[in-house]
C-alpha cells in the first residue's frame, strides 16, 4: 500500500503512536485495515462490522502504547489480527442468528491479545458507566464537565459560557458536580461488578 | 467543616501542584492518619481519570472515523514533513518483508476496492443470506430433475410397450410425393377424379375382410384418433368405412364398410385358425407399405410378442410403415395373425396379432349380438396351391386404411 510513502517499521510506529504522531496513526490504520476486513467478510460480516472491529482492535493498541503498558512479542500485525479475531469471534457468538462457519483452523498464537482484551474489556465496562452516569446527572452539570474533561476547555472558557459571575463560582459548581458524579458512578460501577 | 466539595477542590489543587509547600505537607500529614481521607482522594482520582479517559477514547475514536472515511475517499496521506533520508530503504525492506508475509500466509494482498452503494447493499444482502439462497438454488436444480424424471416416468407409463416398438401405420404425408405423381402420369384413369387424388389422408395402413358382407379387421393404431377412414382396394375403389369395435390391449380393430353402393366381397378365399401356429412354420403377409400392394415372407420365430406379450407372434418378416393391419398366412392360406409393430433394434423382429385373440372378440361381439350378424368364412380354397395362386386369389381381399384426423 500507500507506494511512495515511506513505511515505518513496528519499532518506530510505536514509538511514533507513544509521541501521538497522527500520519503514523493513519498509516498503521490504512496498512492492516484490508487484512482485518477480509478476514470478518470471509466470517459472514459486513464492512461496516469490519471497519467497527477493526477501529476497537486498533484502539486496544494505541492505548496500550500510549500508556506505555504494551509488551510485543510478536509483530503489530500479528497483534492487531489476534485482537480483532477474538473480537469478531464476540461478536457472532452475540449474533443471535449464529449461522456463520469460522476458518478458524490457525494456530493459536501468545500474542498477549488475549489477557490485554480482559483488560479493555474491563475498562469498556468502567467508561460505558461513565458515559451512563454522565447521561444521568443532569444540565449543567454535564456540559460542564464535558466541557473541563473531555473537551479540555479552561475554566475561564466555560465560566463565559455557562455565564457564571466569576471562575471561582464556575469551579464550585464544577466540585459540586464531581461529587454528584461520584455517587452515581460508583452506586452504577458496583451494580455491575 | 469541610464539604466533599471543598475537599475536591483541595485535591485538584494538590494533584495539579497549586498548593503552597506547608499546605501540602499538613495534607500529606493527614492523609496518612486518615485513611478515610485517602479513600476519598483514591476515588476523586478514579473518577477524573475515568472522567479524561472517557474523553481520550471519545477523541480517539472520532480520530479513527476521520482516518477511515479518508481511506475511503482515497485521500493519499501527506508526506512525512522532513523525511530522513535512510528512511527510504528501511521502508522498502518493511514492504518486502511484507510481502514475504503475505505469501507465507498464503494470502494476498487485498486491494481497497472502490464499491458503489448499491453494490455494498448487494454484498450485505448476500452475506447475510447467502445460506438461504444456496439452500434455495439446490431445491430449485432438485424440483428441476424430479419433474424430468417425473415426466418421462409418466411417458413410459402411459406407453409401455411402445419404448422400442414401432407401430407400423404409415405417415402418408412423409412418402415422396413424385412417386404419386408418377403414378398419376401412368395410370390415366385417375384423370377424371384429381380432386380425391390431392387428399391422400394422413396416415394408411392395411386391411383385410374379415366376412364377406362387409366387416374388415385391421390394427387399432391405424385408426386411432381417426375422424373419418377410407377403404381402398386395389382397382382404387374406395369405401366409406367406420370402426365398429376395438381392441387396444391386442391392437385390434374391427370396420365395417357403410358405403350404400357397396354390395360385398364374394366368397373369402381364406379361412381364420382358431388354435395356435407352431415355431418355424413359413408365413407370409401382403400390405400396402407403399402405393403398390407388396408381398412378404418369413418364418414364425416365437410365440410371445414384444416384451412377452402372449397376444402376439413373433415373426421374421421385414415389415414397413403400411404393413400394419396386414394379414398373416402360413403355408396352407390360414389366417393366423394380423401384423402390428416391430421391434427397432432387433433385426427383423415383427408381431402380429394371434388370430385366435381375433376370433375370441368376434365370437364375442356374435354373443353380444349387437348389428349385423359376423359370418366367418368356413372353407379355405388356398391349401393346396402355390403360393402365387395364392395370392392371386387374396390380393383382392387385401386394402389399404387411411385414415383422416
Amino acid at each position: 500500500m500507500g507506494k511512495g510513502i515511506p513505511s515505518y517499521t513496528d519499532e518506530e510506529f510505536v514509538a511514533a503512536i507513544r509521541r501521538d504522531d497522527d500520519r503514523a496513526l493513519a498509516q498503521l490504520y490504512r496498512l492492516h485495515f484490508p487484512m482485518i476486513s477480509h478476514y470478518v467478510l470471509q466470517n459472514s460480516g459486513t464492512e461496516d462490522e469490519a471497519k467497527d472491529v477493526y477501529q476497537e482492535g486498533v484502539m486496544v493498541f494505541y492505548e496500550k502504547v500510549r500508556d506505555g503498558s504494551l509488551e510485543l512479542s510478536c509483530q503489530i500485525k500479528t497483534y492487531l489480527y489476534a485482537v480483532c479475531r477474538r473480537l469478531w469471534l464476540k461478536r457472532l457468538t452475540e449474533k443471535t442468528r449464529f449461522d456463520g462457519r469460522l476458518d478458524d483452523h490457525e494456530p493459536f498464537l501468545e500474542t498477549g491479545a488475549e489477557a490485554d482484551l480482559e483488560l479493555a474489556e474491563e475498562r469498556d465496562r468502567q467508561l460505558g458507566t461513565m458515559a451512563q452516569a454522565l447521561d444521568l446527572i443532569g444540565e449543567p452539570c454535564r456540559s460542564l464537565l464535558e466541557g473541563f474533561y473531555l473537551l479540555d476547555k479552561s475554566m475561564q472558557q466555560l465560566t463565559a459560557e455557562f455565564g457564571y459571575t466569576n471562575a471561582d463560582n464556575a469551579k464550585n459548581q464544577k466540585y459540586k458536580c464531581l461529587v454528584r458524579l461520584k455517587k452515581l458512578f460508583f452506586t452504577q460501577y458496583q451494580e455491575l461488578t | 467543616m469541610k464539604t466533599e466539595a471543598d475537599y475536591y477542590a483541595l485535591f485538584e489543587a494538590y494533584r495539579a501542584g497549586k498548593l503552597a509547600e506547608a499546605e501540602r505537607s499538613a495534607l500529606e500529614h493527614r492523609l496518612a492518619a486518615d485513611p478515610e481521607l485517602a479513600r476519598r482522594l483514591r476515588e476523586f482520582e478514579d473518577l477524573t481519570g475515568t472522567l479524561t479517559a472517557y474523553g481520550r477514547r471519545l477523541a480517539l475514536r472520532r480520530r479513527l472515523q476521520a482516518i477511515h472515511a479518508d481511506m475511503e475517499a482515497n485521500v493519499p496521506l501527506e508526506a512525512p514533513a522532513a523525511g530522513p533520508a535512510p528512511r527510504l530503504p528501511l521502508a522498502k525492506v518493511a514492504e518486502e518483508d511484507e510481502r514475504r508475509e503475505q505469501f507465507a500466509a498464503g494470502r494476498a494482498p487485498r486491494p481497497m476496492l472502490r464499491i458503489s452503494r448499491t453494490e455494498e447493499k448487494l454484498r450485505a444482502f448476500w452475506q447475510s443470506h447467502r445460506a438461504t439462497m444456496m439452500v434455495a438454488a439446490a431445491v430449485a436444480v432438485l424440483a428441476v430433475f424430479a419433474t424430468l424424471l417425473g415426466l418421462e416416468m409418466y411417458r413410459t407409463a402411459q406407453k409401455p410397450s411402445l419404448y422400442g416398438y414401432t407401430v407400423l401405420r404409415r405417415e402418408v404425408e412423409r412418402i415422396k410425393r413424385d412417386q404419386r405423381s408418377m403414378n398419376r402420369t401412368l395410370t390415366q384413369i385417375d384423370a377424371t377424379q384429381p380432386g380425391e387424388r390431392n387428399n391422400p389422408g394422413k396416415f394408411s395402413g392395411t386391411g383385410f375382410a374379415l366376412t364377406a358382407d362387409g366387416y374388415l379387421v385391421t390394427s387399432y393404431h391405424v385408426i386411432q384418433g381417426a375422424d373419418s377412414l377410407l377403404i381402398e382396394n386395389r382397382a382404387r375403389q374406395r369405401f366409406r368405412a367406420e370402426p365398429v369395435f376395438t381392441d387396444v390391449a391386442h391392437d385390434l380393430a374391427i370396420l365395417q364398410i357403410k358405403d350404400k353402393d357397396f354390395s360385398g366381397f364374394g366368397r373369402l378365399p381364406y379361412a381364420f385358425k382358431r388354435g395356435e401356429s407352431d415355431l418355424g412354420e413359413k408365413v407370409y403377409t401382403l400390405g400396402y407399405p407403399r402405393e403398390d400392394l407388396v408381398f412378404n415372407d418369413g418364418s414364425l420365430s416365437a410365440r410371445s410378442g414384444f416384451e412377452g406379450d402372449t397376444g402376439f407372434y413373433q415373426v421374421s418378416i421385414p415389415v414397413n410403415p403400411g404393413n400394419s393391419g396386414g394379414p398373416l398366412l402360413d403355408d396352407r392360406g390360414n389366417l393366423i395373425g394380423v401384423v402390428s409393430g416391430r421391434q427397432v433394434d432387433v433385426q427383423s423382429a415383427a408381431f402380429a396379432t394371434k388370430s385366435s385373440y381375433l376370433m375370441r372378440l368376434v365370437d364375442s361381439l356374435s354373443a353380444a349380438g349387437a348389428g349385423q350378424p359376423y359370418n366367418l368364412p368356413r372353407g379355405n380354397q388356398l391349401s393346396g396351391t402355390s403360393r402365387p395362386q395364392q395370392i392371386r386369389k387374396l390380393q383382392d381381399y387385401v386394402f389399404v386404411v387411411k385414415v383422416y384426423e
